[in-house]
């Protein structure tokens, strides 16, 4: 979900989707109106309402979290530790609450 | 576009709300803040500071229209262009320039629905809409007893404690995003509504035996998953 071939998500149209989300962040129109426009094709009308609808509030929650300095819930931290681990993601994390 | 009827209506009840006079903010200063929000992406000193390997090191005066002073300017733009990279430290300085932090989570809530509802009608394809006539009236100036600095930068209501008139928004799983904006209740309240129409409310999100959008619970989170990586959400 954060890198690599969206194929690989093992979502439906994960890739589509992955797509239009990048175009939606971007500032390339064109992009965003190719992806806008496939998603149409393949998936229809209120799919883009719904997957637009996402973008925008997470655009929006997103910064909610960052401006208020929103620590992680103890449960996604405990559910999350290993995949950390694994990763070695926490020595680069800037930590909202400690920063 | 045709879009879902509740969701339309959401949006048009946020937008109302944008226009009138807020809890800490008037009206007339919402509505500048959301001028800004949509101001800020022409802004060069922002373009500067997000393409620096840190935006501490670059200093400089935001392109503006003027209806701001400097801090405000400071803390809209850095929320809406590079939220990421934002620290505690900032925020700190933020509050010592003079804005509240009632203010200043009022002014989050704000960005936070102006950022919703335009970039929902850019991925759409459709024309923004237009911010409304800033309506007369006083701030109600109301601030929960128990909000405190526990965890978060900014005062919070905590888990399960608070008010009758607030205990709702503190009940139920636990989820500190949801506590962000209770400083101002008001504003968590309205955030959180419409997250309900533009993502799915509470027990839908956990319903997984029914899907409630034309995409899947999995579709839906790929893209929550791919903005907010985006955006560098530690969260």
């Amino acid at each position: 979900m954060t890198a690599g071939a969206a194929s690989e998500s093992g979502v439906a149209h994960g890739a589509l989707l992955i797509e239009f989300a990048e175009a939606v962040h971007g500032t390339d129109e064109a992009r965003l109106a190719a992806a806008r426009s496939k998603v149409l094709e393949v998936l229809g009308t209120e799919a883009l309402v719904d997957a637009a609808g996402i973008a925008g509030f997470f655009n929006a929650i997103d910064r909610v979290a960052d401006a208020t300095g929103t620590p992680l819930d103890d449960k996604t931290l405990a559910d999350s530790a290993e995949l950390r681990d694994e990763l070695g993601i926490d020595q680069f994390r800037h930590n909202p609450g400690h920063g | 576009m045709k879009i879902r009827e509740d969701l339309a209506q959401a949006q048009s009840r946020a937008w109302d709300r944008l226009g009138r006079p807020g809890t800490w903010l008037d009206a007339k200063t919402r509505i500048a803040v959301a001028e800004e929000i949509r101001h800020a992406p022409g802004c060069r000193l922002c373009a500067r500071r997000k393409a620096s390997l840190s935006p501490y090191g670059v200093e400089g005066v935001h392109d503006s229209l003027g209806r701001l002073e400097e801090n405000w300017l400071e803390a809209v733009h850095r929320i809406v262009s590079d939220p990421g990279r934002l620290t505690e430290s900032w925020y700190r300085k933020i509050i010592a320039s003079g804005i509240a932090e009632t203010e200043y989570v009022e002014m989050v809530s704000v960005i936070a629905h102006v950022v919703a509802v335009d970039t929902f009608a850019r991925a759409q394809g459709a024309e923004m809409r237009p911010l409304p006539s800033p309506k007369a009236g006083a701030p109600s100036r109301y601030r929960p007893a128990e909000a405190r600095t526990t965890d978060a930068w900014v005062p919070t209501l905590s888990w399960g404690q608070a008010g009758a008139k607030e205990i709702d928004l503190v009940s139920g799983p636990v989820s500190n995003i949801r506590r962000a904006l209770t400083l101002v209740p008001d504003e968590a309240r309205s955030f959180f509504e419409l997250a309900a129409h533009h993502y799915m409310s509470g027990p839908q999100m956990f319903d997984f035996s029914k899907e409630y959008r034309a995409i899947t619970h999995a579709q839906i989170e790929l893209v929550a998953a791919r903005v907010s990586a985006l955006n560098r959400c530690t969260y």
